[in-house]
């Protein structure tokens, strides 16, 4: 007899829930951001009207002058009077245009499409909010638990593909001050952490947990450093409670706080790249603002996983062997072995990407289907998988003194990145 | 302490489970390079997913 709890079949139901979902907010997103490019026309058309006083054009007339406007672009664009390529004007349908014609008013569809795009609320937000009400309300079926955990890493080919669009260049250029970052913020918070839980005389295990995980990778690397500095089930899911409630405040959070203070999309971008803990929490709160600060936080958690290795060791220096010196014993430590062990290999994959494209091998087009379409499918189906994933239940397990120390220096870690890369401004970190 | 024992064993088993997540992951971001760059997806293959 087959175990059907067993296997790739367990997987199945919460998979296809995850596309659906993933499918049906993508949906929503093309219908908002479409209507909000039809709202903008329309505004377009009226303003144009009342200016001229003129009756309105039929539609004809308006395709043909709005055809021969893009005509003249790019024949400026071919002559080198303007340096950017134009793209073909945006129309509205003709049904929509005579609406507009008669009424003098903008259709409710666009102006409600207008006002989505204005709170955020792209697929992005619709799977998180969404995923996260089903599950806290209805509940989420055993059936689907299994898959929708396995959609979350699904956010990762999106991360890969992303490679497609950056020049070594670009990385080296926003890499340094991603380098800086993570090593003033990131492994500063893992050292605070470490140090302020021995002085709070907190146990080691579950100080070396959240030491790893607020100052680096979240969930990624608690897990790392359970091992070695022998985590306690109780302690590792304290930390992972810390680290997931401080990441689904930030990621519901941070988006509105950045528009408030003004933040550009690259501020943004490194901002939630150093301040959100979660891998797939930071890639949406980032693909939330926009597409250039999801460009800035992608480099700067590509930095940040490559040391997930560099802060492996600090905590078996601090936690092993420091201590073992300390009793007066003697503790080795394998190097190359934890690089290797614990090196996140997807990593490779958006390397990879960035030669390929330096190399010339990726067209514009490919650089769309990549970066752009195929980046949103994956990102859909892993967010999906986010939002289902955030149980209340489990956000309640952190407590005691280890969490207001991990919350604590994660939200000073937080304050002060805001100001530093405020202060760095979006120079520094725009790719392009 | 067996406890915990069997939790260090079930969290190395959870990150040796990531590795192997990495591996499919770049297994099927490879998959969407190939098909992109042989044409077999195109940009309009994105748009004709929506209605």
């Amino acid at each position: 007899m087959t175990d059907t709890n067993s296997g790739i079949v367990k997987y199945v139901p919460g998979l296809i829930l995850c596309i659906i979902l993933g499918w049906l907010s993508l949906q929503w997103d093309q219908s908002i951001h479409k209507w909000q490019k039809d709202f903008q026309e329309s505004e377009k058309i009226l303003k144009a009207n009342i200016k001229d006083d003129k009756p309105f054009l039929s539609f004809a007339e308006y395709m043909a002058k709005s055809d021969e406007k893009y005509k003249e672009k790019l024949a400026a664009f071919e002559r080198g009077e303007i340096k950017e390529k134009p793209k073909k004007p945006h129309t509205i349908k003709e049904m929509d245009y005579e609406a507009v014609a008669i009424t003098k008013e903008i259709p409710f569809k666009f102006r409600f499409g207008e006002r989505m795009i204005q709170f955020q609320l792209t697929y992005v937000a619709v799977l998180l909010l969404g995923g996260m009400i089903i599950r806290n309300t209805i509940g989420l079926p055993k059936v689907f638990q299994p898959g929708a955990v396995l959609a979350r890493p699904i956010i990762k080919p999106g991360i890969i593909l992303l490679g497609g669009y950056y020049l070594w260049s670009n990385l080296l250029k926003v890499g340094v001050f991603a380098l800086l970052l993570v090593l003033v913020f990131i492994l500063g918070t893992t050292v605070l952490v470490a140090v302020l839980g021995r002085r709070m005389k907190q146990d080691d295990g579950l100080m070396g947990v959240m030491a790893a995980g607020t100052g680096i990778c979240g969930v990624s690397a608690a897990v790392a450093v359970a091992p070695v500095v022998n985590a306690k089930p109780r302690d590792f899911f304290y930390a992972v409670g810390t680290i997931l409630l401080f990441g689904t405040v930030a990621l519901f959070t941070f988006p509105y706080i950045g528009k408030a203070l003004g933040m550009s999309e690259p501020v943004f971008g490194a901002w939630v790249g150093t301040a959100i803990l979660n891998t797939a929490q930071l890639v949406a709160a980032a693909t939330w603002y926009g597409h250039d600060s999801l460009l800035t936080a992608n480099i700067i958690n590509i930095v940040r996983g490559g040391f997930i290795p560099i802060v492996v060791i600090f905590c078996i220096w601090f936690y092993v062997i420091k201590q073992a010196t300390t009793e007066g014993r003697q503790e080795k430590i394998n190097t190359w072995q934890v690089i290797k062990d614990k090196f996140p290999l997807f990593i490779l994959g958006f390397f990879a990407m960035v030669t390929l494209n330096e190399l010339g091998v990726f067209t514009e087009d490919h650089r769309t289907i990549f970066g752009k379409q195929f980046l949103q499918v994956f990102f859909a189906v892993g967010f999906a998988g986010v939002g289902l994933n955030i149980a209340f239940d489990d956000l309640k397990k952190a407590g005691g003194k280890a969490f207001v120390i991990g919350f604590i220096a994660a939200t000073l870690k937080a304050v002060l990145s805001a100001i530093v890369v405020m202060l760095i401004g979006t120079d520094a970190f725009k790719v392009k | 302490m067996a406890e915990t024992k069997e939790f260090e064993e079930k969290s190395k088993k959870v990150f040796s489970a990531e590795r192997k997540e990495d591996i499919w992951v770049l297994i099927l971001a490879a998959i969407t390079v190939i098909l992109g760059l042989t044409g077999v997806i195109t940009p309009k293959t994105f748009s004709s997913l929506f209605f």
